[in-house]
């Protein structure tokens, strides 16, 4: 009776074979956490190429790998071991389910032998990492192990992307076998379109081209597909205005006359205004339309044609109905509308319908005090003038960073969109950095957010990271009492936390550099020393005093 | 989801026979938000090829939404909207769209009935008007297989509501669209 093994072929343990086919893959860096299960993975990385990265927490692994993802456009992968190790994983997991970020997480699991008995450090992995998952696996058999890394790596990468999660018994892990490393994924259940098709295309330019007041609306698979320059050409060659959502920050140059601004929650007056009442023809580009971005669905939909363009077919219609579907790949698609549109121009000499104004207009929630200060903060970093890594975290920053970071240099943000992560923003730098290593990164974050996965600013320390911190320092939860002040009547409970941190000492104990500003005048000096620097620096920029101190130096100036 | 347009569908899917697709395919319509009413499983002709056939509750548009999310999972190869072919009429299967195809559905259920003399007569009644099969007789149970529409089921109950029912099971429903397919 034979096991399906091909004596032929080389014998190494599960664990040897997992680090041939990552270094085959391309894998230059795993981001992890080390525990009983996952042990073997680790004796079989000893002696590889492949540099390890230890995090502090296991959440701060799967934010390094989404970081290093979206700058290096595939997978990061991250490594944690069984129970515990795989439930830190699941935050990560989702918010990079609901970004559409390539991921790869490897876990470790108890012995088969064990599985179901309740034993020590066993959780169900497979069932708790299905929802937030593309997809995942529990790799029970030998036979199975080459095929499943091979699929996790091509689905994670290929249409919609993103999070697959492997999980590996420790004794398959540690045991020998002849493994088959040219061994290929069969997967007949799943071919991801990529070329939209054309009678659809047609069908789009046709209306764009009779439509009067046509907008395009941008979303986060625009750059996901690595379509920024198909995306770019199509709307200058059609000359149509565009307004984003809050996952394509960046794509599209603020000063760029065809650029209208954000639309959603957080959007701005005009840009929700263009989609609410004003077009009466949308392109939807890569977007997912939840309600964050679609605050009214039903004007939305009132009085235009849709047109929507996506690599997967579920989004189309999902949260409204859809005039003119195209389901395809969007670099390749739009390459083919270009190319449509050279042949036959469209919207030849029709003029921009609408007026660029008050793009900068602040968000739609009530003004605070500090807000103005943390805008002078952004305005500064804007001013920085070289490439930037920025990651943000989420919060009030999040918001005034997007709409205020307006160098192309330092965009696009990268930021938890979908899910809305506190403690995204430090370790996907860390992680941006691992992918890109000559440029700096620098994390914009809020009290609240830091202190969510702060021990992680030590792996930045421990590898001399050029990272930059800027926690916008307001000692609450201030996009929590702003809900409080509209929705709940001002009734504040829960969103102060009463007890001041000097983050700049904190820094120093984790070995880094650390300073706090609170005069307007030491924003940009203190950002400059801190970029310059390359190390790991916190800057603790406090809001309250910058902004009362400011008040007092206006008064003395005038 | 609103229950006034809410109306059953049946859903019938080709899957992988891989560990943890039932899960997968059972907890996508449970966080979606929707309830099945019913789900069967068996294989197919086809070695490692499983068929679902999932009946749910829910308007047109969102069942078109929780196809496409099933047929997102990685190891389902094919769904398809299925009506029933007796219960619509043309129009009103013009107007659900294309992508419905027209199906027949059946279902199977066993019912262990307590037999005697007084009983007889209604019984013998029942097997008769719906061609039940006698699966099995112990000398006082008697067990009876019946199969067809959900509505003829549905009537067999009825019928059985004059006579002492010991134990009952329904398979749920199994659906196939009419179309024809082009060999491959």
């Amino acid at each position: 009776m034979s096991d399906g093994s091909n004596k032929t072929l080389p014998e190494m343990t599960g664990a040897e074979a997992l680090v041939r086919l990552l270094e085959a893959r391309g894998v230059d860096v795993i981001f992890g956490y080390p525990g009983g299960a996952n042990l073997p993975i680790y004796d079989a990385l000893r002696g590889s190429t492949i540099k390890h990265i230890l995090t502090r927490h296991e959440q701060g692994s799967v934010h390094m790998a989404e970081g290093y993802a979206r700058v290096k456009g595939q997978a990061g992968v991250c490594l944690a071991t069984s129970g515990p190790g795989v439930t830190n994983l699941v935050t990560g997991l989702a918010d990079a389910y609901l970004d559409s970020i390539p991921v790869v997480a490897l876990t470790g699991q108890i012995p088969r032998s064990m599985i179901g008995t309740d034993a020590f450090q066993e959780v169900d992995a497979f069932n708790i990492t299905m929802p937030v998952c593309k997809h995942n696996e529990l790799v029970k058999k030998e036979t199975e192990l080459v095929k499943a890394i091979d699929g996790a790596f091509y689905i994670a990468n290929s249409g919609r992307k993103g999070p697959v999660l492997l999980d590996f018994p420790s004794d398959l892990l540690a045991e020998t076998h002849h493994y088959d490393l040219e061994e290929r994924c069969h997967l007949p259940g799943y071919q991801p379109t990529t070329a939209g098709n054309i009678g659809q295309i047609k069908k789009a330019l046709k209306a764009i081209d009779q439509a009067e007041r046509p907008l395009v609306l941008l979303g986060g698979g625009v750059s996901n597909s690595m379509a920024v320059e198909e995306f770019l050409s199509f709307v200058r060659k059609a000359n149509i205005p565009v307004v984003r959502t809050l996952m394509a920050t960046g794509v599209m140059s603020s000063d760029d006359p065809l650029f209208m601004g954000m639309i959603g929650t957080h959007g701005n007056g005009l840009a929700n205004q263009m989609v609410n009442s004003q077009a009466d023809l949308i392109m939807i580009v890569g977007a997912k339309l939840s309600n964050r971005s679609l605050m009214r669905p039903d004007l939305f939909t009132k009085g235009s044609k849709l047109i929507q363009i996506d690599i997967d077919p579920a989004e189309i219609g999902k949260t409204i109905q859809v005039d003119i579907p195209m389901v395809g790949d969007i670099r390749e698609t739009l390459r083919e509308v270009n190319n449509r549109i050279e042949q036959k121009p469209i919207r030849v000499d029709k003029p921009l319908w609408c007026e660029k104004k008050h793009v900068k207009s602040k968000t739609m929630l009530a003004k605070a005090n500090e807000a103005e200060a943390m805008e002078w903060v952004f305005d500064r970093l804007s001013e920085i003038d070289q490439k930037l890594h920025v990651t943000t975290d989420v919060g009030r920053h999040q918001v005034w960073a997007n709409h205020h970071m307006i160098n192309p240099k330092h965009l696009p943000l990268i930021t938890s969109g979908g899910l809305g992560t506190m403690g995204f923003g430090l370790p996907a730098a860390i992680g941006a950095w691992f992918a890109d290593q000559e440029t700096s990164v620098v994390n914009i974050t809020g009290d609240g957010s830091f202190m969510m996965n702060m021990q992680e600013f030590i792996v930045a320390v421990e590898h001399q990271i050029p990272l930059t911190v800027i926690i916008i320092n307001d000692f609450r939860l201030s996009m929590i009492r702003e809900l409080q002040d509209s929705k709940y009547g001002q009734r504040h409970i829960a969103h102060d936390f009463n007890r001041d941190v000097d983050f700049s000492l904190l820094a120093q104990g984790m070995g880094g550099v650390g300073r706090t500003v609170f005069k307007l005048d030491d924003i940009k000096p203190a950002l400059e020393e801190a970029i310059a620097s390359k190390v790991p620096n916190i800057l603790c920029i406090d809001l309250e005093r910058l902004f009362r101190l400011s008040k007092i130096n206006l008064v003395e100036a005038s | 989801m609103s229950v006034a347009n809410d109306q059953r569908h049946v859903i019938a899917m080709e899957v992988e026979d891989k560990p943890g697709v039932l899960t997968r395919i059972s907890s996508l319509f449970s966080r979606r938000g929707f309830n099945v009413e019913s789900l069967t499983v068996g294989h197919t002709h086809k070695p490692g090829i499983s068929r679902f056939t999932v009946v749910v509750l829910g308007e047109e548009k969102e069942l078109e939404q929780i196809r496409k999310q099933s047929q997102k999972l990685i190891h389902v190869l094919k769904t398809c909207h299925v009506v029933d072919k007796d219960t619509l009429t043309e129009f009103e299967l013009e107007q659900i769209g294309m992508k419905v195809k027209h199906g027949v559905m059946r279902e199977l259920a066993i019912v262990k009935v307590h037999y005697d003399e007084q009983s007889s007569r209604p019984i013998n009644h029942i097997v008769e008007r719906f061609s039940a099969r006698m699966l099995h007789w112990s000398g006082y149970d008697l067990l009876l297989e019946f199969s067809g529409t959900e509505e003829k089921i549905d009537a067999v109950f009825e019928e059985l509501e004059n006579v002492t029912v010991l134990e009952s099971v329904r398979s749920g429903k199994i659906a196939m669209s009419v179309e024809p397919i082009k060999a491959v």
